[in-house]
């Protein structure tokens, strides 16, 4: 039976969301992934956030929230925030770029299907909107002891936050599945 | 009262944990994405206690030891999860000692006794409706990774207050054990298979005459 656009199929038995139509689930996917790994450019090249205090500043970066914590005895959470924040949301948007880019014109990339079988594995370590909530946090914590500015790679950090959550919600595993199938290598 | 459904179990067949497509067990590897099939996850339960008891056993460490130390000007100030949302409370910032609370402290509590509610319910152990405890458990899954929260705060904590010997933030030892809680009852809930909360419904209604074929590899 097939479910039309923009309807969802329930289990009869427990109520959960078996399969959802996404319309132009590959477009969109494409389209964000594309758009989010241009801004981990910007994210990764610009200041996060700039911290002055008694004349010395200190910045903040993904990277460097990493290698501090490396640095200061704690490599294996230190590596653990770098997948999180770093690793896991690259490859999910590099992942999903590769996948669904040729499948818009029916082709699938080489090794495309091992990609997509690792996509849905990654997907639960990417924490990108964790990591936002961190800051926020961590603003509240500093509160008046020190000047804090905002730089274009918090914002850009922002705007990456929701193009993840718009493409990894613009997938549509079974049209994903059935596409990759029928495409040619 | 839903009508009685035919299950896929009893015909063999199984869905892919990958790519979703249905398939007969025989043949091992999904014909689609070629992951191994299962009718259910394999050894789910054993699985998911084993990392829950790994999970419980660090769940104290985490909230007792300290997650990070302050220097300022010589004095050395370490502080647990619980006392830096202590501090939030006391200086009259409600929402986001209310926000730590609920994602360093309750959740990962909720997480751990749920899973092993869940895990009872499957064996059999306690009687609770399916429908809610399914609820339950991609509630779980869903709100799991938001107690990472306290760990990017040390993270960008310890990456700004880098003063010197004005101020300086270092990673304590509760920081490792509380990451180990997350990452534990992630997992733990990855590997819980919440149809067998089914399959035991399904076996005490009605003593099954065809017993479903064996889980293969």
């Amino acid at each position: 039976m097939a479910v039309p656009e923009r309807t969802a199929a329930r289990c009869q038995r427990c109520g959960v969301v078996l399969y959802q139509n996404r319309p132009a689930s590959l477009v969109r996917v494409t389209a964000f992934s594309l758009t989010a790994l241009v801004l981990m450019g910007i994210v990764n090249t610009f200041p996060f956030l700039t911290m002055e205090s008694n004349g010395i500043r200190t910045e903040l970066s993904l990277v460097r929230a990493a290698r501090e914590l490396i640095r200061e005895g704690s490599p294996v959470i230190g590596w653990g925030v770098a997948l999180f924040t770093i690793i896991a949301p690259l490859a999910m948007a590099g992942g999903m770029l590769y996948v669904c880019g040729p499948l818009l014109v029916g082709r699938a990339a080489p090794g495309a299907r091992h990609v997509a079988r690792w996509l849905g594995r990654t997907e639960p370590w990417n924490m990108i909107e964790v990591f936002l909530l961190g800051v926020l946090v961590s603003l509240m914590k500093l509160g008046k002891m020190a000047d804090l500015y905002f730089g274009v790679g918090f914002w850009a950090f922002a705007a990456l936050m929701l193009c993840m959550a718009a493409a990894v919600a613009g997938i549509d595993r079974n049209e994903l599945w059935d596409r990759l199938e029928v495409a040619e290598e | 009262m839903t009508p009685h459904l035919p299950r896929a179990i009893d015909q063999g067949l199984a869905n892919c944990h990958v790519c979703g497509k249905v398939s007969p067990v025989v043949l091992r590897h999904c014909p689609r994405c070629g992951s191994a099939l299962h009718l259910r996850k394999p050894a789910s339960m054993q699985r998911t206690v084993a990392l829950l008891i790994a999970a419980g056993a660090l769940y104290l460490p985490a909230n007792l030891l300290p997650v990070m130390t302050l220097s300022e000007l010589g004095d050395v100030m370490a502080s647990t999860i619980l006392q830096g949302m202590a501090e939030f409370w006391r200086r009259q910032a409600y929402p986001i000692a209310i926000v730590i609370f609920v994602a360093s402290i309750m959740i990962p509590l909720i997480k751990i006794v749920a899973l092993v509610w869940l895990c009872a319910a499957a064996s059999g152990k306690v009687h609770s409706s399916p429908r809610i405890l399914g609820r339950i458990y991609g509630f779980t899954e869903l709100l799991g990774r938001w107690s990472m929260v306290d760990i990017f705060v040390v993270s960008i904590l310890v990456a700004l207050c880098q003063f010197g010997a004005y101020m300086t933030v270092t990673p304590g030892p509760g920081a490792l054990a509380f990451a180990g809680v997350v990452v534990l009852t992630m997992f733990a809930a990855m590997s819980f298979d919440p149809r067998l909360l089914w399959d035991r419904l399904e076996s005490l209604k009605a003593p099954d005459p065809t017993p479903p074929p064996p889980d293969r590899e």
